[in-house]
């Protein structure tokens, strides 16, 4: 090989390096990213039984039951539709009926939303942005005037 | 006018430093290409160190040698062109005495519009420590709350600080400030009174059972205390029982002194008793303050009435939707109200069985309607 | 005294000004005059910075409610730790800080930066300046934490609870130190761009910075992660937040500089990479800065709804990046390139590195930047998590992490790799006991676990591999080998103890994912539970009072042997003036491991949900990060970073090969 065969042949191996690389990323966003859905979007999207999603929205007042042990089952609701979701292990401090919560994981065959994680995570108004958003979308939130 | 000496001071020493370099001598700084020359021939070294150690063979350690000189040689030409320092121009001075001129007006300029020269540093300590006459209630509150978080036993401290909690409509803090009173001071007619006023207002009005409690004690001590006398009888009103209530207020008329504050208060009881007895507690409830308005604008029949509209459409709601806690508690206290006695006890069977006899909500509900004097049917 | 630190804030960014400009126009028309007023410029501006600094940390000890950022930020019942600490745990306070450490480094460079040529140390500094007065300007338009309230009022609003911490009062301003010691690599780059040529003496500056910015990074991160376990009570230690994503960019691409810094500064090779890599580095140091302060991470909306600090930090961004890299375009033809190398050597070994790091730095900022544009063009939302990265970012780490031993040990120039495998067969063999022993002996140890657990060994043994083969163990007596030992230069150690940490960390990862275990599960007072071998007993809870909290603290005891051996306290805890309740873990460490317990709420029949964690060797993760720490400070230490200085010394002749 000359030096400028060379030099090319390390140019191309760099050059199928980061192609590999960028079809991996393109492949990974496109399989596990999970996507936020409220509950009355889950009639129109087809989510399979074992689909991993991120399911948000309000925390039905009323509807926390603990059950034995450490699991949980409420209901989450963006006001049109409820779904119900059942949760082992400690909720987070910001758990609250009536406030905000993303929960992820995916629909048992039963239809019931079996998550393996619980957010509340929030900003000061108790409200995860994706729910704060949906909400808004479907005119049930309103942002308060700032005073 | 500290600060005015201080900032001037600042903004000296600010154009000092630019003005100090650009009037001094200029320090003959070495030419560029020294310093390379330093590293190259450090380069040089480490090479000879990097070879004994066999980090790099011999034939490779001689080819970076060469290249290594042939940047060296480089340098030295580039460096023989005799690069000296220009003689310092006009747009340089120009340069110079705007930067000089630019830090004074610039930070002045700039300061005047977003500072407060004139508003000293509040720390809080200094704030508490001035001459109470010149301070606010707040300010008076937060000294007297640091005190008596230093000192939390100091019951003559809670026992001042009650009432001015009650009258800054600070019910919750008001209701542990009574408390923290009558456990270091022990009991008096005014604290437990106190207490049960505080405890009514925090809940909107409603005397409940904890309220009555403190009230009875305090008639206990004292039993010509009027506060408590009165607002027992408000109890009694909102329980329904109108012609108890009002035989309390006009005892009380008749023992009162002439020129006792609660008369009047006690006379616009006895007025509205005549009516139906909702003021007290309606604002918290239900209506709007819209509908409150309308409803003072209306004839007592008319606005029972609406009110009893109001209290159907909730009744409504929450056949509907049988989950709504705040509701069902809404509801029971709306027919205790209007002296629908037995409505509100329906009311708290159709809650419980909502929510499951068992559920934390019944028994909430049940504490709750316990203490508005309504027990369920079993 | 406030209005003090108001008007010093302003006098700096007035000087500022200056700092960009004057310097810069003395080094295009080579007057050393206006040259000269860069350095007592910078380093007043750091002094009225500091001045300024103080004066607002002052007001929020003294709980100064007067002031507007003091009243959001802090209540006077406050622990005066954290009075002080929530100087900087607010957006004001935190961007003073950035401003005040911008200022530190430049001040640093302008008093020690005697060794540069001047034309280099006026434009390093005018670029630090430009950097310094638009962030100035940024705070006094948009975050000014001077702004007063008249009347005051008389009670603050609380620092947020989770802030309330130590880990708060360390972790901020380290990241600090890191993000902005970045800035002065781009300082340096831009300044190279500007003057079109890489002095020698350059590469010799950039590298020390990158070590130091790199070192508190590191420091930082680790920091921030410990922080996060222990906080935040889920017991993880990373989470592939955008805000964790956006300090572990620039921590990716400052390593790459780091190695490609070294290639440059023994062979003045790779100086145009080095260069765009320093730019990069700081641009993602300013991106980080903007997706955690802008708000775009709250909500996209957040950001368009109240644009101005949003928008402001994007023309800083937009205007730094796009601005060097447009010099760099310009200019980089101009540069000349350095030393030549075979493929098979040191340099091609870091090459490799820099490959394979700016390559995952780029999944890492797509995963993190991908949902935002998605949100931001199509209104879609996606959430990219752990499994992403997993898939993206693991596979390209494996193939980095197996040859890292290499590296060291090959030949600059020209290596030998048969050579170098010969030196690393006992640390091969190692790697492959550990990772049999792992995967036969160690229950439920999946493949991933014996691999995991191998290259960590295969890292650590490298390591000491270099070390040894460096002092000549083996081939020559003991006594003689401790001498070499001793007199390697301290870079070889910082090598040798960076990649060390490196093994360290993964091996603390890995164990604590593929053999931690958990449990939940409701306890009443008197109940004993079993983890991993140790008991614990449950003894209650009892309500307690803080300063400005109130909690439930739950007592646990550890029971080894039949014998009480400790206790574990975790607690609930209330904030009443932000009605916040938070959760306090209780973490008691057992050699390199960890029990970790979180206390749930408490059922109404008095029991407690509990959830407990063991978690083997965790500590390795972030004591492997101190070991990378201390590795970049001894590679500081080294007396090469110290050449340069002409005339000051000047070394016995016999050491100098003789210059052609």
């Amino acid at each position: 090989m000359t030096r400028k065969q060379k030099r090319l042949s390390v140019i191309l191996a760099g050059l199928a390096f980061l192609g590999a690389a960028a079809g991996l990323t393109f492949y990974a966003l496109g399989q596990k990213a999970s996507y936020f859905y409220m509950p009355a979007e889950l009639a129109t999207a087809s989510v399979q039984p074992g689909q991993r999603i991120r399911l948000g929205g309000l925390v039905a007042s009323g509807t926390v039951m603990r059950g034995n042990g450490a699991t949980v089952a409420f209901s989450v609701t963006d006001t049109q539709k409820s779904v119900k979701v059942t949760y082992t292990g400690i909720l987070p401090d910001l758990f609250r009926e009536g406030q905000g919560v993303i929960t992820e994981g995916a629909f048992g065959p039963d239809g019931v939303f079996v998550a393996d994680s619980v957010l509340a995570k929030h900003d000061e108004r108790y409200m995860p942005k994706e729910v704060a958003d949906g909400l808004k979308a479907k005119g049930v939130w309103v942002e308060s005037k700032s005073q | 006018m500290l600060f005015w000496v201080i900032a001037a001071i600042l903004t000296l020493g600010a154009s000092l430093a630019v003005l100090l370099p650009l009037t001094g001598g200029v320090k003959g700084g070495s030419p560029a290409g020294d310093h390379d020359l330093e590293v190259y021939r450090d380069q040089l070294s480490e090479l000879d160190r990097d070879m004994a150690r066999g980090l790099i063979q011999p034939a490779e350690a001689e080819e970076a040698r060469a290249e290594i000189g042939r940047r060296i040689l480089r340098l030295g030409a580039a460096m023989q062109p005799g690069a000296a320092t220009p003689k310092p121009a006009r747009s340089a001075r120009w340069v110079a005495s705007v930067a000089v001129l630019a830090v004074p007006l610039l930070s002045w300029g700039l300061y005047s519009m977003l500072g407060s020269p004139d508003l000293p540093s509040q720390p809080l300590a200094e704030r508490l420590a001035k001459n109470p006459a010149d301070s606010s209630v707040d300010e008076l509150v937060a000294r007297a709350e640091a005190h008596l978080a230093a000192n939390p036993a100091d019951g003559k401290g809670w026992d001042v600080l009650a009432p001015i909690y009650l009258r800054l409509q600070r019910f919750p803090d008001a209701v542990t400030a009574y408390r923290n009173a009558i456990r270091l001071d022990g009991d008096s007619a005014v604290r437990q009174s106190g207490l049960g006023e505080a405890i009514a207002s925090a809940a909107g009005g409603i005397v409940s059972a904890d309220a009555q409690n403190a009230f009875e004690a305090a008639l206990k001590l004292d039993p010509a205390n009027a506060k408590a006398n009165f607002y027992l009888a408000v109890g009694l009103a909102q329980e329904g029982k109108k012609a108890e209530a009002v035989a309390a207020w006009q005892k009380m008329l008749g023992q009162l002194a002439p020129d006792s504050p609660w008369r009047s208060a006690v006379q616009q009881a006895l007025a509205e008793a005549g009516g139906p007895a909702v003021a007290d507690a309606a604002p918290a409830t239900g209506p709007d303050a819209q509908q409150v308005e309308a409803a003072k604008q209306m004839s007592p029949q008319d606005r029972q009435a609406m009110i009893e509209t109001m209290v159907a459409g909730l009744d409504d709601k929450l056949k509907q939707n049988p989950r709504d806690e705040e509701g069902w508690m809404r509801l029971i206290r709306s027919y205790v109200v209007l002296g629908k006695a037995d409505q509100a006890r329906a009311a708290l069977g159709r809650a419980v069985a909502a929510f499951g006899a068992d559920s934390a909500q019944a028994k909430k509900f049940t504490a709750f309607a316990a203490s508005l004097g309504v027990t369920a049917t079993e | 005294m406030v209005e003090t630190g108001h008007f010093a804030l302003v006098l700096a960014f007035a000087l500022s000004l200056v700092q960009m400009l004057v310097p810069l126009v003395g080094a295009r028309t080579g007057n050393q005059r206006l040259m000269a007023v860069g350095g007592p410029v910078t380093v007043t501006g750091f002094a009225l910075t500091a001045l300024s600094f103080a004066a607002l940390a002052s007001a929020y000890a003294s709980s100064d409610f007067s002031v507007a950022s003091v009243w959001e930020n802090s209540h006077s019942l406050q622990p005066m730790i954290y009075k002080i600490t929530g100087t900087w745990g607010n957006h004001e306070g935190s961007m003073l800080l950035w401003v005040l450490i911008l200022t530190f480094f430049g001040a640093l460079v302008a008093v020690f930066g005697n060794n540069l040529p001047a034309s280099l140390k006026a434009n390093v500094l005018a670029v630090q300046g430009m950097i310094g007065a638009a962030f100035f300007l940024f705070i006094l338009a948009t975050s000014n934490p001077f702004i007063r309230l008249n009347p005051a009022p008389i009670e603050g609003r609380d620092l947020n609870p989770i802030l309330q911490d130590l880990g708060l009062a360390i972790h901020p301003p380290m990241l600090y130190l890191g993000y902005v010691g970045f800035s002065i690599c781009f300082s340096f780059s831009v300044a190279a761009l500007i003057e079109g040529r890489i002095d020698a003496s350059w590469a010799r500056w950039v590298r020390p910075w990158t070590l130091v910015a790199w070192m508190f990074l590191t420091g930082g991160i680790a920091m921030g992660s410990y922080w996060a376990y222990y906080e935040l009570g889920w017991g993880g230690f990373w989470f592939w937040d955008p805000v964790e994503n956006a300090s572990f960019m620039p921590w990716l691409a400052g390593t790459a500089l780091l190695h490609s810094a070294i290639v440059m500064e023994k062979r003045s090779a790779l100086k145009i990479w080095t260069l765009l890599l320093a730019i990069l580095t700081f641009s993602l140091s300013l991106l980080g800065t903007f997706l955690v302060r802008s708000g775009v991470l709250t909500s996209v909306h957040a950001f368009a709804t109240d644009p101005a600090r949003g928008v402001f930090i994007l023309c800083i961004l937009t205007l730094f990046i796009g601005g060097s890299l447009a010099l760099f375009a310009l200019r980089a033809s101009q540069l000349t390139a350095g030393g030549l190398f075979h493929p098979i050597s040191r340099e091609g070994a870091l090459v490799l590195n820099n490959l394979f790091l700016t390559t995952a730095t780029a999944t890492v900022l797509v995963g993190t930047l991908y949902p935002l544009a998605l949100e931001a063009l199509t209104g879609g939302k996606i959430s990219v998590g752990a499994p992403f990265f997993d898939l993206t970012f693991g596979p390209l780490m494996l193939p980095l992490l197996a040859i890292v031993p290499f590296g060291p040990l090959l030949a600059w120039k020209r290596g030998d790799v048969i050579a170098a495998s010969q030196r690393l067969m006992a640390a091969f063999a190692l790697a492959i006991t550990a990772m049999l022993v792992t995967g036969l002996f160690i229950d439920g140890a999946s493949v991933f676990a014996a691999l995991g657990v191998g290259l960590a060994v295969w890292l650590i043994a490298g390591a000491l591999t270099d070390l040894a083969v460096k002092s000549g163990f083996g081939s020559v007596a003991p006594p003689v080998m401790l001498r070499r030992l001793a007199g390697l230069p301290r870079s070889v150690f910082g090598t040798a103890l960076a990649h060390l940490g490196l093994g360290l960390t993964l091996l603390g990862i890995v164990a604590t994912l593929c053999f931690g275990t958990e449990k939940i599960l409701t306890m009443r007072p008197g109940e004993t539970v079993e983890l991993s071998g140790h008991t614990l007993r449950f003894e209650g809870l009892t309500p307690q009072k803080g300063p400005n909290f109130t909690e439930d603290r739950g007592r646990f005891l550890l029971i080894s042997d039949g014998n009480a051996d400790g206790a574990i306290t975790s607690a609930k805890r209330f904030y009443p003036v932000r009605q916040m309740v938070t959760t306090e873990s209780g973490i008691r460490t057992l050699g390199l491991s960890q029990l970790y317990l979180s206390l749930g709420d408490e059922n109404s029949d008095g029991s407690v949900v509990v959830r407990l964690w063991w978690k083997p060797l965790v500590t390795l993760i972030w004591g492997g990060g101190l070991v990378m720490m201390a590795g970049a400070a001894m590679s500081l230490l080294d007396r090469r970073l110290r050449v340069g200085a002409p005339a000051k010394r000047r070394k016995p002749a016999a050491a100098l090969a003789s210059p052609t």
